[in-house]
């Protein structure tokens, strides 16, 4: 396959689709999460500097030791291995089984990223990510882990209220498939071009434009049958 | 079967498992329909069913497959039984990891303390002499209080304790991937560091009580926690250069998941050596003979804790 994603099969025979993320996408992901660090930081450090003086500021150093290491690790692995970062963007971190990351992997990757910082800025993490099939950086290749798409959940598609038409010559399962495909994602695109799409499906219903697609909405119908409400 | 029959047909059972899923504990019929759903999208592709329905039944089967194969939620006493019998075990079936790590600490210590005994002077070679000037007058004050006013600063010392030394620690085990080479540095900088600045301390009769002292019960805990993270990190190293008979991907990944709980470890101890040194090794009111007492014992029961502890069980 050529579009990138990587497919897992369980024994279960459910195969499971993920598509890794870049480094570019996983960069403005961590910059946000930095963004954030920073903000809780002062936001913490300053009150407490204020409030007890040179205690606090041993406190603010110990919050700053949490959320330079700990940070990560306790949002993957309390948040469905998404960083406030990675959620913003759609991102997950996954053990690479597609199973959710645990305390171990969590630390290890998030204790070699002071190896992919380095020498500046995530430099040897994105030679890594460049040189792997799966942008894994160190940390994620010895750990064993994969920063992947979220799937967003898929919407259900609109019931149809039209009388079912026979088709006028048998299509194969694939052509039936792509059918149903067409008429439940057809509203996503503009009205012209929906016309557009009816002309296309001449061969087929031997009409044009609106009649065509309602025509094509009417063997869909047949297809896939009453709603047995 | 059409769709929207087979859709009808099931949709109780995939209510139930969007359900199961949503809640905290779920159902003990749970596998079983599991079992039944996978059934179900298996039909559903195989009949050419619409790929949106494909699609919902795959990611409902995905989200079930994560609830029940992530790792068991059967932990009890973890930490209890890792402080008993895992970490001290690890740590003596990693022997050879832990001895490089000390001779890497070790060595480097113990050729400063004679190069420094013979010159004095070459000690500037390695710190700053501003710094070392700052040290000396540091613990020539000791007397009253360790360049410390007061409790606050106990807190402050404890903050920047935590925030260094831990950090070192990390960053030794991470450095160790490079080879081994970046733990060995570091372990070996930290252990020549050690020496220079001991020495030039306890050579002068104003500065030794106050310094040894002061060092003598939490560089127990540091000590060591940088050694294990050290070896921890040439564990990493090392089956990087030496992967046996696995690929040196696989040897890392195994290394790395068997010397983790070292690192924990590590940090650990360096943890409690945060602690003893910003609240214990600084106080001013216990006699120093008080403080090498303690600090004697904490020595002898960290290594007695290393070499004993564990044994019945295991043999």
């Amino acid at each position: 396959m050529l579009d990138g994603k990587l497919h897992l099969s369980t024994p279960e025979g459910v195969s499971l689709v993920f598509t890794p993320a870049g480094p570019a996408r996983r960069g403005y992901a961590w910059l946000i999460d930095w963004l954030l660090r920073a903000l809780i930081g002062l936001v913490l450090y300053i009150p407490l500097l204020v409030t007890l003086g040179r205690a606090g500021m041993g406190l603010g150093l110990v919050a700053f030791f949490l959320l330079q290491w700990a940070y990560g690790v306790l949002f993957e692995v309390l948040g469905d291995g998404r960083t406030p970062g990675k959620r913003m963007l759609g991102l997950q971190v996954l053990r690479e089984d597609g199973l959710p990351v645990g305390w171990r992997e969590s630390v290890l990757r998030n204790v070699l990223r002071a190896i992919d910082f380095m020498p500046l800025c995530y430099g040897i993490g994105l030679g890594a990510m460049l040189l792997d099939a799966r942008f894994r950086r160190i940390g994620d290749l010895v750990a064993g882990t994969i920063v992947v798409y979220r799937e967003q959940p898929t919407p259900l598609p609109k019931a149809l209220d039209v009388a079912p038409v026979a088709l006028p010559f048998p299509l194969t399962p694939d052509e039936q498939r792509t059918l149903v495909d067409l008429v439940e994602r057809v509203h996503a695109v503009p009205p012209q071009r929906q016309l557009e799409l009816g002309d296309l499906a001449q061969p087929l219903t031997g009409l044009r434009g609106q009649a065509s697609l309602d025509r094509l909405y009417g063997y869909v119908a047949g297809l896939t049958g009453k709603d047995a409400a | 079967m059409k769709q929207r029959q087979f859709e009808a047909r099931h949709a109780a059972l995939w209510d139930d498992i969007a359900q199961d899923l949503k809640s905290k504990l779920p159902s003990l019929d749970l596998p079983a329909r599991y079992r039944a759903l996978c059934h179900t999208l298996a039909v559903a592709r195989q009949r050419g069913y619409s790929p949106s329905l494909v699609a919902r039944l795959d990611s409902l089967a995905i989200a079930a497959h994560r609830r029940l194969y992530r790792s068991s939620a059967n932990q009890e006493m973890v930490f209890v039984r890792w402080l008993r019998l895992d970490f001290p075990l690890l740590v003596r079936a990693e022997w050879r990891v832990v001895l490089l790590a000390l001779l890497a600490f070790l060595l480097p210590l113990l050729l400063c303390v004679g190069l420094i005994n013979w010159r004095p002077e070459l000690a500037y070679t390695v710190i700053d002499p501003g710094q070392l000037a700052e040290y000396e007058s540091m613990y020539r004050m000791a007397a009253q209080r360790l360049g410390r006013k007061g409790p606050e600063d106990d807190v402050l010392m404890f903050g920047v304790y935590v925030w260094n030394n831990i950090s070192i620690d990390l960053r030794t085990f991470a450095g160790g991937l490079v080879a081994g080479l970046g733990a060995l540095v570091s372990t070996a900088y930290n252990g020549m560091h050690m020496g220079v600045i001991g020495t030039w301390l306890t050579r002068e009769p104003a500065t030794r009580e106050a310094f040894l002292s002061f060092v003598v019960t939490h560089s127990s805990f540091e000590v060591v926690g940088l050694l294990l993270a050290c070896a921890a990190g040439l564990k990493l190293g090392g089956a990087l250069l030496l992967p046996g008979r696995l690929t040196r991907m696989a040897a890392l990944r195994q290394a790395g998941q068997r010397i983790l709980p070292m690192l924990g470890g590590a940090v650990l101890l360096t943890l409690l050596a945060a602690f003893v040194e910003a609240f214990w090794s600084a106080r001013t009111d216990v006699p120093a003979l008080v403080k090498y007492i303690v600090g004697g014992l904490t020595w002898l029961a960290l290594i007695a804790y290393f070499c004993l502890m564990g044994r019945r069980r295991a043999a």
